[in-house]
């Protein structure tokens, strides 16, 4: 149900895809043998209000920046699936 | 009458605690840790076991409450309940327990969690590569929007509510490191603690590996433990009809948000903040009205160090963004203006899932901690989205 209008009349919305870097992580321990280790995990905010946890793909750990504007791809998992990721746009950096 | 979302001051006491050993291997299963807390707790109590008639526990606890009656010779329960939320609600149990002594549905109420954290089926830490939505162990239903990208595990998902809240103030893994230290010095002197005698340096919090970087690294987390508390809950009157010195729940609130989840807590709009805290510290404050500076002794959930920090934020002992400066000046040791988690804590004492914090205050308050304060009249304990404050009968 929706929380704010109670409505269970669904739909799908395409998204554009874009947002920025709310947070993130580098995690090390433990590890599952399904993903491959450090894992870059991360609260992106999209460009339409929705924050989601995804991955970080194109960027060692240490050039990560909070803030930073980010655009989907998509990855297939280790069981069938497909999740969205995020990419660093190439132009862009860190707000100051 | 007016709604505070606060129970009516000194609606009930904790006239008893009981635990087992803490460790990392029980050896026995938790209904029988449960059994052997419960009949500590109500020996201390100076009751007979089987007078108890209300139950507590936690929704995730796997003590079930017919084998419990079976196992420890209970007659006739009038009360059961069980409180959401995993560790950030395990203040509920007080709530629970003095609300059913103040309605009058229940005179003896024993709360109690019994946990193998450590040696049980599936260890707390454990990378979950499921959502399983009826074992908040691993988290809410949100979990399953982390576990694809193998944020599997509580330290993981407090990450990154932990990297934000760095990013906000600029503070540090030092500044964690600072807390940890003094929490492992109290654990040093602390017999029942698993970091008894093994103090540590910031050096050593610096050179413990990363488990989720730059936030939580291993001397940051809490303590898989296996162990079992149980606490006594009756009436102000009855419980000071006992020998042992009663502790009065003074105040007893909780505060669940909308989008707040549990571990995986990743939907209200500012991370940095721990918001139901602050709506718990209005409740337990303003609305019962404490002062914080009455506060002699404050049990914060800590089963990662950087919630710590932001709890004394959010619960108001400091401004946000300055609890860095409040741990570097040593408020949270014995001499400072905030002596806290004097047990150890769940990172030096063990992680029986938030109990242990209030059997911590209440030995304080009676005199028999193992790091005694000189006195203390008023304790805070806080899981961050439950609470209580107790006080010297």
């Amino acid at each position: 149900m929706c929380p704010r209008c109670r409505s269970l009349d669904w739909h799908e919305q395409r998204l554009a895809g874009t947002g920025s870097l709310y947070s993130y992580a580098v995690l090390h321990h433990p590890r599952s043998p399904r993903f491959d280790y450090p894992v870059l995990v991360a609260l992106v905010d999209l460009d339409e209000g929705v924050r989601i946890v995804t991955n970080l793909v194109g960027i060692e750990p240490g050039a990560v920046r909070i803030g930073m504007r980010l655009s989907v791809e998509f990855e297939p998992t280790s069981d069938g699936g497909t999740v969205p990721v995020f990419r660093p746009d190439a132009h862009t950096a860190a707000p100051a | 009458m007016t709604r505070t979302h606060v129970l009516a001051r000194d609606a009930a006491a904790i006239a008893g605690i009981g635990q087992t050993e803490f460790s990392r291997h029980a050896g026995r299963t938790e209904l029988q840790l449960a059994s052997e807390a419960i009949v500590a707790a109500c020996a201390d109590a100076h009751v007979d076991v089987g007078e108890v008639d209300g139950l507590v526990s936690y929704t995730i606890d796997p003590v079930e409450e017919s084998e419990l009656v079976r196992s420890v010779g209970l007659q006739e329960i009038g009360y059961s309940a069980r409180v959401p939320y995993g560790g950030g609600g395990s203040m509920g149990v007080l709530l629970h327990a003095a609300a059913a002594v103040a309605a009058g549905v229940a005179d003896l109420v024993v709360a109690y969690r019994a946990v193998r954290a450590r040696s049980g089926a599936t260890r707390f830490g454990d990378a979950k590569v499921a959502a399983n939505v009826a074992n908040t162990h691993a988290g809410t239903t949100a979990s399953q929007w982390c576990t694809p990208h193998g944020a599997l595990t509580p330290a993981s998902w407090i990450a990154l509510n932990a990297t934000r809240y760095m990013h906000q103030y600029g503070t540090t893994s030092e500044d964690f490191g600072r807390a940890v230290v003094q929490l492992r010095a109290y654990a040093a002197t602390n017999p029942d603690a698993w970091g008894y005698q093994r103090p540590i340096t910031l050096a050593d919090h610096q050179a413990s590996r990363w488990i989720a970087e730059p936030c939580i690294r291993m001397f940051d987390c809490c303590q898989e433990t296996d162990g079992a508390i149980a606490l006594v809950i009756t009436s102000r009157e009855r419980a000071a009809t006992i020998a042992n010195p009663a502790v009065a729940i003074a105040a007893v609130a909780g505060a669940g948000l909308f989008e707040q989840e549990i571990a995986s807590d990743h939907y209200r709009p500012d991370l940095s903040v721990m918001d139901s805290s602050v709506v718990l510290a209005r409740r337990l404050f303003d609305d019962a009205g404490f002062r914080r500076d009455e506060i002699g002794l404050a049990m914060i959930y800590d089963a990662f160090s950087p919630i710590l920090l932001m709890q004394l934020e959010a619960l108001g002992f400091c401004g946000f963004g300055e609890a860095n400066d409040f741990v570097r000046d040593g408020n949270l040791a014995a001499d400072g203006a905030l002596p806290c988690n004097t047990n150890g804590g769940l990172i030096g004492e063990g992680y029986i899932h938030g109990l242990n914090m209030v059997t911590e205050a209440v030995r304080q308050i009676r005199g028999t901690a193992a790091n005694q304060l000189p006195a203390v009249d008023v304790a805070l304990v806080s899981a961050s989205r439950t609470g209580a404050i107790l006080t010297r009968t």
